[in-house]
């Protein structure tokens, strides 16, 4: 049963979703050593299966499996690689920590890492497509520490070779959606490190029959939109709403011509979009006359992982509403 | 000719000092076994440092979420919102919402400088304020106040912080990180350079202006050095090419260079190559005096390594006494 996902403004979220009771428990365990991930088994895949829901009751058409299993995006994936062992406790806001992961040795990809999920959701998708995401390579550099490597760029480069791995292992699992987080290239948004994370695009994606994706999210995007152009991807996927659209006059001024995944949803607030609002919106990116409906994703900032459940899902409902209008006006 | 060390500013919080802020949050400490779990961890870490050899020591800072917040605590008419990255950092600060013209209940230094004191000596405590340019421009303004207006209520609450604790010869520092962006001009700082030295004439003998996170342009790198400040603090390491030439142009004329040669944002040994030794001998033939200190503060690394790190920056005065033939200064004054 393929699911037909809309030719114009598609519908999809960026990744994460509130972590769901059983999810919550199952994590708590296994931080206190109680239980391993593989025994808990159960309680995560009641967790996706609630995400799943959630997504095909807004009705989303490119879903996911809400990182149910990720306490923390770049943590989930050094705890499971070869060359990192788990650091220790390191701020993150007021008295609230993360084990900031250590790389102590050459990174190795020790076998599939999201592809399980990715299974569990696409059971219950109901024919729709799930996105398979991955932490990027120059994330999880810039959001470890390194006592092996002493040259980023050659660090990232061996994050992406591994990852590469992870992707191809996803693709074959039937795969058509892969997204790179990149979160932390906007902190740091000059030229040469745009460069970096170029050349670790080419060697995760090269070759592969899949929409290739890229998120990134925070920060001055603008600063770094001439050298992602170049990337080899067919989408990026951008914050707006959190930065009241600053970015739409820049797509123009600089010919931005790939797919977009267009954050219409401001993840920091629980105050719900409305329907029209979102319209709105949608109306301020279509004025530019820079992409035809076919090019346009439309989707939250960012993760939805710290909004209440309720929220989370009513913000995709009126969402999904939205760019039905949309479809009908342009 | 002397060379001395110090840190730039607070340490991460040991698990004692986690778990002491929690459970003061959750009502389960009351004021007093607070506060007098807090001296504790901050005695600590004034005596590592007093240990390495360091002539002006921090207090720790630990119980600073960030480096506004202990400020806009005290003062009216500013309140606190959602959380924003602070620089390149996995590192986020709440963003100070300025409702009307800012007005101090209470001094935020006066108070620490009279419990630390004692304790610091023989070595001088350290006072850090977040400088003007960068509170006005890492906050949000939702007051009748022009920026310049903020900027000049912000800095008489500096100046008031200054005034308050300069009987006690303490060393003052104002951290600029904001200054560091590449991306500014000339003309989005030079405002600041008016405010910049309100403050530093104060207590211009021992004052400095701390830069971190990268390196500034040339030209917005000139108004700092027109400032009056005696020290002028820059991050060597994060953007270490960049920095040694932007250093190598200007030097450092009028001014004592504090040079953060010691990577406190990430948990490797550090090293002093051939390059940083050359460039400090080359600022000891200009400069008197020559301060070596952490690129930033220490709370983005865990505790054990700032710990580390406190004992590599004492190591490096060490070296640079002695390859360079610098007197090493136990004391600062
Ligand atoms: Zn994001």
């Amino acid at each position: 049963m393929e699911y037909q996902v809309p030719r114009k403004f598609p519908t999809t979220v960026v990744g994460s979703y509130p972590k769901l009771e059983p999810a919550k428990q199952a994590l708590r365990k296994i931080r206190k050593k109680q239980a391993s991930p593989d025994e808990l088994r159960g309680l995560f895949v009641e967790a996706i299966r609630g995400v799943v829901e959630d997504h095909l009751w807004a009705g989303v058409d490119i879903i996911s499996d809400g990182e149910q299993t990720r306490e923390d995006m770049v943590v989930y994936f050094a705890e499971r690689m070869n060359g990192y062992m788990p650091g220790e406790w390191t701020r993150i806001f007021d008295n609230v920590y993360f084990r900031k992961p250590i790389i102590y040795g050459k990174v190795e990809w020790p076998g599939p890492l999201t592809v399980e999920d990715w299974k569990i959701a696409s059971s219950f998708a109901e024919g729709r497509p799930v996105k398979g995401i991955l932490t990027g390579p120059y994330t999880m550099l810039e959001w470890s520490f390194d006592l092996y490597y002493g040259d980023r760029r050659e660090a990232v480069i061996d994050l992406a070779k591994e990852l590469r791995k992870e992707i191809e292992a996803l693709v074959n699992a039937g795969a058509k959606y892969i997204q790179i987080d990149e979160p932390a290239l906007s902190t740091r948004p000059w030229k040469e490190e745009a460069d970096i994370v170029k050349e670790a695009l080419k060697i995760m994606l090269a070759g592969l029959d899949v929409k290739k994706i890229v998120h990134i999210c925070f920060g001055k995007i603008e600063y770094i939109l001439p050298y992602i152009l170049e990337f080899p991807v067919d989408q990026f996927d951008l914050e707006f709403k959190n930065s009241n659209f600053r970015l739409l006059p820049y797509l123009k001024e600089y010919g931005y011509d790939k797919e977009l995944g267009y954050g219409v949803i401001d993840v920091h607030t629980t105050q719900i979009e409305s329907v029209d609002e979102i319209v709105e919106d949608i109306e301020k990116l279509m004025k530019l006359g820079i992409l035809s409906p076919e090019k346009i994703y439309i989707d939250p900032d960012c993760g939805l992982k710290r909004l209440p459940r309720e929220i989370a899902r009513q913000k995709l409902k009126n969402m999904v509403e939205a760019a039905k209008i949309a479809r009908q006006r342009w | 000719m002397t060379v001395w060390g110090m840190i730039l500013g607070a340490y991460p919080r040991s698990r004692l000092a986690r778990y002491t802020l929690r459970d003061r949050e959750r009502g389960i400490l009351d004021y007093t076994q607070y506060t007098s779990r807090l001296l504790m961890i901050h005695s600590e870490i004034i005596g590592v440092q007093k240990a390495h050899g360091l002539p002006v020591v921090v207090d720790g800072m630990v119980d600073w979420h960030d480096i506004f917040r202990p400020f806009i605590k005290r003062w009216k008419n500013v309140s606190i919102d959602g959380l924003l990255r602070y620089f390149d950092n996995n590192f986020f600060y709440r963003i100070p919402v300025f409702t009307g013209e800012p007005d101090p209940l209470e001094p935020v230094w006066l108070p620490r400088i009279r419990q630390f004191k004692n304790l610091a000596e023989p070595s001088s405590l350290k006072i850090v304020l977040p400088g003007p340019f960068t509170f006005v421009n890492l906050s949000q303004n939702a007051s009748d106040l022009s920026k310049t207006e903020l900027a000049e209520s912000i800095t008489s609450i500096l100046k008031s912080e200054i005034e308050l604790v300069k009987e006690e010869s303490v060393f003052i520092q104002v951290d600029e990180p904001l200054v560091g962006d590449r991306r500014l001009s000339k003309e989005e700082v030079e405002e600041y350079l008016d405010y910049w030295n309100e403050i530093a004439s104060l207590s211009s003998e021992n004052s400095a202006i701390a830069i971190y996170f990268d390196v500034p342009r040339k030209e917005v790198f000139d108004i700092v050095l027109e400032s009056k400040f005696k020290y002028v603090s820059v991050d060597v390491i994060d953007s270490k090419r960049r920095a040694i030439e932007l250093l190598e142009k200007t030097g450092l004329p009028g001014h004592v260079p504090v040079l953060g040669i010691v990577d406190a944002r990430r948990i490797h040994e550090d090293s002093l190559d051939d390059e940083l030794l050359t460039m400090i001998k080359k600022l000891s033939k200009e400069s008197h005096e020559i301060v070596l200190t952490t690129t930033t503060w220490l709370d983005l690394i865990p505790y054990t390594y700032a710990l580390k790190k406190t004992k590599i920056l004492s190591k490096f005065v060490d070296i640079v006494s002695e390859k360079i033939g610098l007197e090493k200064r136990i004391l600062w004054r």
